[in-house]
């Protein structure tokens, strides 16, 4: 419980970093605390280029949730949202089509209560505080909401999640109960480290990750395509971030990037 | 440079530094507007770059070199300050943002909190489990009010600073303190343990103790939590199973194993009357009115029975169907024989029925000490039996001598169907004699076996159901036997006389028997002479007629001289009547009366004979009274006996002197 923040409420245990406070942090955001701003320098230290991954990667979110748009997608679920930083997913969408539907769904006590925070105004986008992991509750949820109509076509988003999905927790599985929730045409845009691309600097950010609440899983690029069972995965096909449909031309070294993404079309 | 050239510049520095959520023309568009903005007032510029997200560690820096050819430096500097200070108002702004959310969040984790601790609270307090929480000291930190009730006090509240432990029975304390501590060591999870505390009014409670450990937000061990369930309920069921156990479901009386316990318990320290009932007739109402009826009736005659029984203090069980049994402290045997059969006399009104009920009663009164109660039961059973004999609502007290012959006699009872197959029992022949010529008239054929008479040997045989097989046997050896005689010695070979038991004697297939046991053996029909149960004929059997019109010579055994015996002489045509009774000598006052008897026996046309004569004085005096024959002059003899008797010449008249 070191570094208590006097103007943090008590009982919130500020001393416990956590992985969506450090992307918060990595994105140069305030809605951090020293702990996370701690751990981030550990993982600055292990991989240098991290700022510059969380860029890309938020990156990726907005032009995928746009490539969804374009495709007719107009609602969307966002699994493990974490805190709502710079270009949510439901501003993006709503810019270009107000009428837009977003589910956020995340865990964690302080990243809910922001969320809630955000999206008060918001009729057409929520938050639900469930476990990704558990598909079963969070669909149950997602549907009481009354935002989502699974008999259309919704846009699935795990962006930056599922490396901190273990193999145990059977990522396979839990990717194909959301798959099976969602009607064909469905969109799933998907991103997450692997030890393919700078395998030193990524076991660095492992062995940091070891100690905090949220251990990190990369996966290969073999191991990202299991999980896109029953989804054509779209052009580019499993790349480097910036590789992903770039806007202009992209000056981001992809080697550096970290974080492989892709985004599948249910069949 | 132009000032398009320059936004694009920036926009590209800016973007490898910060994400902006925006795409490339827009961010674009909002450079172009700030490069004509800045000369008028940095301090706008500032703000949107900020608001643009523009605000990587690099941000600034990336700025100031893609503007600083272009714009002097004190503008520069302008808008570093106003970015500064916009930097701060934003990592203020989202401060108190993520603020907002943590006191968000913390009230909704206290909403659940408080929503699980009014849970527990509700749960705490309307468990039907009484449960302490209790620190390491054993002192109770909280306890509901059901613990409360179990244990005698007011409420949960009264446990405060008193110790769990003053609750346990003293001999248990130490076990379980061992046992808590187990707990508290994480030696073992939790125990459960069936105990008695003692109330607060010293009365002992049975519980199902429950002990687990309460733990900190690190996982601590900081108390102990005992659920605290009251089976004294449990208990009264158990009881009440017990109750089931040992009482009769019709009556809700004892039952016999219930009441075998009693006898035992009371008879080891007082002296005992144990009466066993027996309704009379009970079965004609089973069978009349039926067996609802007859239930109704037990219902009644039970709580009559009881209300006398707990008048005298006495125990009472249904011990079977229609049998009941009482045990008093010894008392006056007539006296309450006759207050249970008050009990039962009253008229009892059943489905518009009203039946008066009797019952025969055999007692067994103060037995001895080293009697068990089996063998009082058995004992009351056998006066039971006895007094059922004796006709309806008659009593008999149990008589050790005889039940000692008795029981000797079931034991023999036991056994003669494997003596029969071993071929143990034997054939033996009795002569007849005539009283006035004194000549062998002809042989009985007898069962012999284990010193045993012929009447003791069919009567057990009766009671064993082997009377009939074994008959059957009788009548086909004998026959076979007096055939052989009459082929070997003609005119000289003794008439048969057969003696049939009670059951044989109206068994439907006598007549049969007799014709084939004459066929097979080819034993001429006048030389044989049946004596049938003299019962038989009385209960209306027809096997007396029918023999004597197949030309078979019968005779009527089990002679009493009663008026329904003489009447039947009168209607079923028979050569002669037996009797078994005291010789009437000369000064017995039954001597006329005996010689009246045996003058109309013979105005009937019907012979007199008298069985077990063993002396010539006894034959004697029969004759004198005008009896014809007797049997049991001699000893009887086996068939070879008898051959060798009739081989030795002529066979000279038994010497009576």
């Amino acid at each position: 419980m070191s570094e208590q923040v006097s103007w943090v409420p008590e009982g919130v245990d500020t001393g416990k970093p956590s992985a969506a406070r450090l992307y918060d942090y990595l994105l140069g955001g305030g809605h951090n605390f020293a702990a996370d701003r701690t751990l981030a320098e550990k993982f600055l230290q292990a991989q240098p280029n991290a700022r510059t991954i969380a860029r890309l990667n938020r990156a990726f979110l907005r032009r995928a949730v746009l490539f969804m748009m374009d495709n007719g997608i107009r609602q969307f679920l966002d699994l493990g949202s974490g805190i709502p930083t710079v270009g949510n997913v439901h501003e993006i969408a709503q810019k270009a089509d107000p009428e837009a539907h977003v589910v956020y769904v995340d865990f964690e006590e302080v990243a809910v209560a922001h969320s809630q925070l955000i999206l008060e105004n918001d009729p057409r986008a929520e938050i639900i505080q469930e476990d990704m992991t558990k598909p079963r509750d969070v669909l149950k949820a997602a549907d009481e909401s009354g935002l989502l109509d699974f008999a259309q076509p919704v846009g699935v988003l795990t962006v930056g999640v599922f490396h901190f999905v273990p193999p145990e927790a059977d990522p396979k599985a839990i990717v194909a109960a959301y798959r099976d929730a969602v009607p064909a045409g469905s969109y799933l845009a998907f991103s997450q480290f692997t030890q393919d691309l700078q395998p030193k600097e990524m076991a660095g950010v492992v062995e940091v990750m070891k100690k905090s609440q949220n251990p990190m899983f990369p996966r290969t690029k073999s191991e990202i395509e299991g999980l896109f069972d029953g989804f054509d995965v779209l052009e580019p096909g499993i790349v480097p971030l910036p590789l992903w449909r770039p806007e202009g031309t992209n000056t981001d070294d992809p080697d550096k990037a970290g974080i492989y993404a892709a985004v599948g079309r249910k069949v | 440079m132009n000032l398009p050239e320059l936004a694009a510049r920036w926009m590209h520095a800016l973007t490898s530094t910060a994400y902006i959520p925006l795409s490339h023309a827009e961010i674009e568009q909002a450079l172009l507007d700030s490069l004509v903005e800045l000369p008028e007032s940095p301090e706008s510029v500032a703000n949107r770059l900020v608001s643009l997200h523009a605000t990587g560690p690099d941000s600034l820096r990336a700025t100031i070199e893609v503007l600083s050819p272009t714009f002097e430096l004190p503008l520069l500097a302008r808008l570093s300050s106003a970015y500064a200070q916009s930097m701060r108002m934003d990592a203020f702004d989202q401060q108190e943002q993520i603020k907002v959310a943590i006191v968000r969040a913390k009230q909704r984790v206290e909403r659940t909190l408080k929503v699980s601790q009014a849970r527990f609270q509700e749960v705490f307090a309307s468990s039907a489990l009484g449960i302490a929480i209790t620190d390491f000291d054993g002192r109770c930190v909280e306890a509901n009010d059901t613990l409360a009730e179990i244990v005698g006090l007011e409420s949960g509240a009264d446990f405060t600073e008193r110790e769990l432990i003053d609750f346990f029975h003293p001999e248990d304390a130490a076990a379980l303190g061992a046992k808590y501590r187990q707990v508290r060591d994480g030696h073992v999870d939790r125990f459960r343990d069936q105990r008695k505390l003692i109330r607060e009014d010293g009365e002992p409670v049975w519980v199902y103790l429950a002990v687990s450990l309460l733990r900190d937000a690190d996982g601590e061990p900081t108390h102990h939590v005992t659920m605290v369930e009251d089976i004294s309920e449990l208990h009264l069921l158990q009881r009440s199973l017990d109750h089931q156990l040992l009482h009769d479901s019709l009556t809700g009386l004892s039952n016999r194993q219930h009441f075998v316990t009693q006898v035992e318990r009371r008879h080891a320290s007082d002296q005992i009357t144990l009466y066993h009932l027996g309704l009379d007739a009970f079965s004609v109402v089973n069978n009349g009115l039926g067996h609802e009826t007859g239930d109704k009736l037990l219902k009644i005659v039970g709580s009559r029975l009881g209300k006398l029984a707990g008048e005298k203090k006495a125990a009472l069980a249904r011990i079977g169907g229609d049998e009941f049994a009482m045990m008093t402290i010894s008392d006056n045997v007539t006296t309450t024989i006759e207050e249970i059969q008050d009990a039962l006399a009253e008229p009892t009104f059943v489905d518009d029925h009203g039946i008066a009920l009797s019952a025969s009663i055999g007692v067994v009164d103060r037995p001895p000490a080293f009697a068990t109660a089996n063998e009082l039961m058995r004992c009351a059973n056998a006066a039971l039996r006895q007094a059922k004999a004796r006709g309806k609502r008659q009593w008999a007290l149990h008589d050790p001598h005889d039940d000692a012959r008795r029981r000797g006699k079931y034991a023999l009872a036991a056994s003669m169907p494997g003596a029969w197959e071993h071929g143990e029992l034997e054939i033996v022949y009795a002569p007849v004699h005539d009283l006035e010529t004194r000549e062998v008239l002809g042989a009985v054929a007898r069962l012999h076996w284990d010193d045993l008479s012929h009447n003791d040997t069919m009567a057990l045989a009766d009671s064993t159901g082997l009377s009939l097989p074994i008959g059957r046997w009788l009548l086909r050896e004998a026959c076979a036997q007096a055939a052989r005689w009459v082929e070997e010695f003609g005119d000289r070979a003794p008439t048969l006389h057969i003696a049939l038991g009670a059951l044989q004697s109206r068994d439907e297939d006598l007549v049969a028997d007799v014709k084939r046991a004459l066929d097979e053996t080819g034993l001429p029909p006048e030389r044989l002479r049946i004596a049938l149960d003299i019962a038989s004929v009385l209960a209306g059997d027809d096997n007396a007629v029918v023999l004597h019109d197949s030309g078979i010579v019968t005779a009527l055994d089990g002679f009493h001289g009663g008026h329904d015996e003489l009447a039947v002489l009168t209607e079923v045509t028979v050569r002669a009547v037996i009797t078994r009774a005291v010789a009437p000598t000369p000064d017995s006052p039954l001597r006329q009366a005996m010689r009246d008897l045996i003058a109309t026996v013979h105005s009937f046309g019907v012979r007199f004979g008298v069985d077990e004569v063993h002396t010539l004085e006894e034959a004697e005096h029969w004759r004198s009274v005008g009896a014809d024959a007797v049997i049991g002059l001699l000893p009887a003899l086996s068939a070879d006996e008898v051959t060798e008797l009739l081989t030795t010449a002529a066979s000279p008249p038994p010497a009576v002197s």
